[in-house]
């Protein structure tokens, strides 16, 4: 078993199997390094993971731990020279499972709870729960107008009137697509 | 035990915790990622905003493309990721036919057209400008079917070099030049096809002017791989100079997958008497067919591998009929005089060689005729006609009297083809 402690003050620790924990990519690697010390005995401070999130990581990781590894695709990275072949850019198919419906704070008032959780899930490098989010979150904006996408995302409009006049000029050549 | 080796033992367990510590502590600051040390501050990560690129990229991706566009409008930092990503980004697909024009100097437009031949959407930029670059218009967008470079400079070499680019994608299957190619180098028009490599079975210069000196030649065209069919033919009145195509790239032509092919060339002298020797004997042997003379019964589906040469100085009907008389039977076809060009043309008998494979229904015709290009082969983007009477669908106002204008123009187009058509068959 393995402790992970929360950014909490005083920290709220929890005790994951090891294997559930080793999901997280990040905390896996940290433990193959540290091969040898008696890590059940240490615990492991998540210093940008708060208690409620963290209670929902673990919640995740431990439904999971038998789930198959997923298959890794290679990233492709952005590169002008890349000679990518764009004829497997097909759209990622991503199913959210029941369990993961049911799981993922979904009501409108926890949407920031969301947000943390799929924060951690990237520092964390939990793939297949960040996968899920943002699946979820891309459901969610699908279909709605730039206003909603900004409110629901906490973003700011930073575009000044005459940027976003130019930009609305770029992008209306698309709409017909 | 005595007192040293105690000591010494907890020296040893006191420099195993502080190591285990310091790589403890490297691991933290892995997981948080850059500056962010200690104590967060309060609801510091109930921003999303503050979420790093990668889950919002994830989110991007789950979008349906032409939802992507309307998302740079959110904020900048967004509008930077989509553009930053875009390049992996699932694309907004366009199957049929993008036409490309430049009607006044220095600019071009871009139209797209649906399935049903609709026209879907327009974009004008500025080709010498780099006000909006076209592989910006482009990034959002997979290319199929057909691509074709009208009027104008529309296939000048800034438009090639960013068409090019590596990571657009760009897979056409018909690649069409009927502009003005002066503007369009070697190394530009190399570069776009091997670009286009992947997809394109029929590559047309159709009624291209000013093709410049050596422009074409076998290793141009050899770079767009194995082509189904290749056109060669300047506007009429023009002459073309040093086109260095030869018996290579009509060779390579009897690999093509498709059995259908063709290979329309004029003023080549590069094709000689001996290359259509070996191309038929490559022709016959693909299959290990002979050929039995028998002619075809209608109604059975034929598999038409046409040769045509229009002005080539080494292929002559003598010099064909010499290098490959026991090979090939002669016929004879009825096509309009090739120095009328209008729709009273007069039809006179012209000698072509024919072989016949009635037993895999394949056929092998060569021509010497310049209006033998002027067949089902010969084919502008297939424009709908009737825009006029359907609801426009465009609904930005300065943008429909050019429509209606060019629709106007492209009927014409068209009907000429038709017209034609029908002369022959």
């Amino acid at each position: 078993m393995i402790q992970l402690c929360s950014n909490d003050d005083p920290p709220v620790s929890f005790t994951v199997p090891r294997k559930a924990v080793e999901l997280s990519k990040t905390i896996k690697t940290m433990l193959e390094d540290l091969e040898g010390f008696d890590m059940e005995q240490t615990p492991i401070p998540l210093p940008n993971v708060d208690a409620p999130t963290l209670e929902l990581i673990v919640k995740w990781v431990e439904q999971h731990q038998d789930d198959p590894p997923p298959v890794e695709k290679p990233r492709v990275e952005d590169d002008d020279s890349d000679d990518s072949d764009a004829d497997d850019d097909q759209e990622p198919e991503v199913v959210i499972p029941e369990w993961d419906k049911k799981f993922l704070p979904t009501d409108d008032e926890q949407k920031n709870q969301l947000f943390k959780l799929l924060n951690a899930a990237n520092y964390l490098e939990i793939k297949p729960l960040l996968d899920i989010g943002c699946k979820y979150v891309a459901d969610k904006i699908s279909g709605q107008t730039v206003e909603w996408v900004r409110d629901y995302l906490n973003m700011e409009n930073d575009y000044t009137p005459e940027e976003e006049a130019k930009l609305k000029e770029e992008i209306a050549w698309a709409e017909g697509l | 035990m005595s007192v040293a080796d105690l000591k010494a033992k907890v020296a040893r367990v006191q420099a195993k915790n502080d190591r285990l510590r310091r790589t403890l502590a490297d691991f933290n600051e892995r997981i948080v990622c850059g500056q962010l040390t200690g104590k967060l501050p309060d609801n510091f990560l109930e921003q999303f905003s503050q979420l790093p690129d990668r889950p919002l990229e994830q989110v991007l991706r789950f979008l349906p493309a032409r939802q992507v566009f309307q998302m740079r409008h959110v904020s900048r930092r967004f509008n930077n990721l989509i553009r930053k990503c875009s390049k992996t980004m699932p694309k907004k697909g366009c199957q049929r036919e993008v036409v490309f024009q430049s009607k006044h100097p220095g600019e071009l437009s871009v139209d797209w057209f649906d399935d049903s031949g609709r026209k879907v959407s327009r974009r004008t930029t500025m080709v010498a400008g780099d006000e909006v670059a076209l592989s910006e218009l482009l990034r959002f967008i997979r290319f199929g079917g057909w691509m074709f470079f009208g009027e104008g400079v529309s296939a000048a070499d800034k438009v090639l070099d960013q068409l090019s680019k590596a990571w657009l994608t760009i897979r056409p299957e018909v690649v069409v030049f009927s502009g003005d190619l002066s503007q369009t180098s070697r190394d530009s028009l190399r570069a776009f096809l091997a670009q286009v490599q992947p997809s394109i079975k029929q590559l047309k210069f159709q009624f291209a002017s000013n093709i410049g000196d050596s422009l074409l030649s076998d290793d141009v065209i050899g770079a767009a791989g194995r082509l189904n069919g290749l056109m060669v033919l300047p506007v009429r009145g023009s002459t073309l100079r040093d086109v260095n195509i030869g018996d290579q790239t009509m060779l390579s032509l009897v690999d093509a997958d498709h059995v259908s092919s063709f290979f329309f060339v004029t003023g080549c002298s590069g094709v000689t008497p001996v290359g259509i020797r070996a191309f038929i004997e490559k022709w016959m042997k693909k299959e290990e067919l002979k050929p039995d003379g028998k002619t075809f019964s209608f109604g059975q589906s034929l598999e038409k591998c046409v040769l045509t040469f229009d002005n080539c100085a080494n292929v002559t009907k003598a010099a064909v009929e010499e290098a490959c008389g026991d090979l090939i039977k002669k016929e004879m076809i009825a096509v309009p005089d090739a120095s009328s060009f209008d729709d009273s043309g007069e039809m006179s008998d012209h000698p072509c060689f024919t072989i016949d494979c009635p037993s895999t229904y394949r056929r092998l015709e060569i021509h010497f005729q310049f209006y033998s290009f002027i067949s089902q082969n010969v084919e502008g983007p297939r424009f709908v006609t009737d825009d006029d009477s359907e609801p426009d669908i465009d609904d930005s106002d300065d943008d429909d009297e050019d429509d209606e204008d060019e629709d106007d123009d492209h009927d014409e187009d068209r009907d000429d083809e038709d017209d034609e058509d029908s002369d022959i068959y």
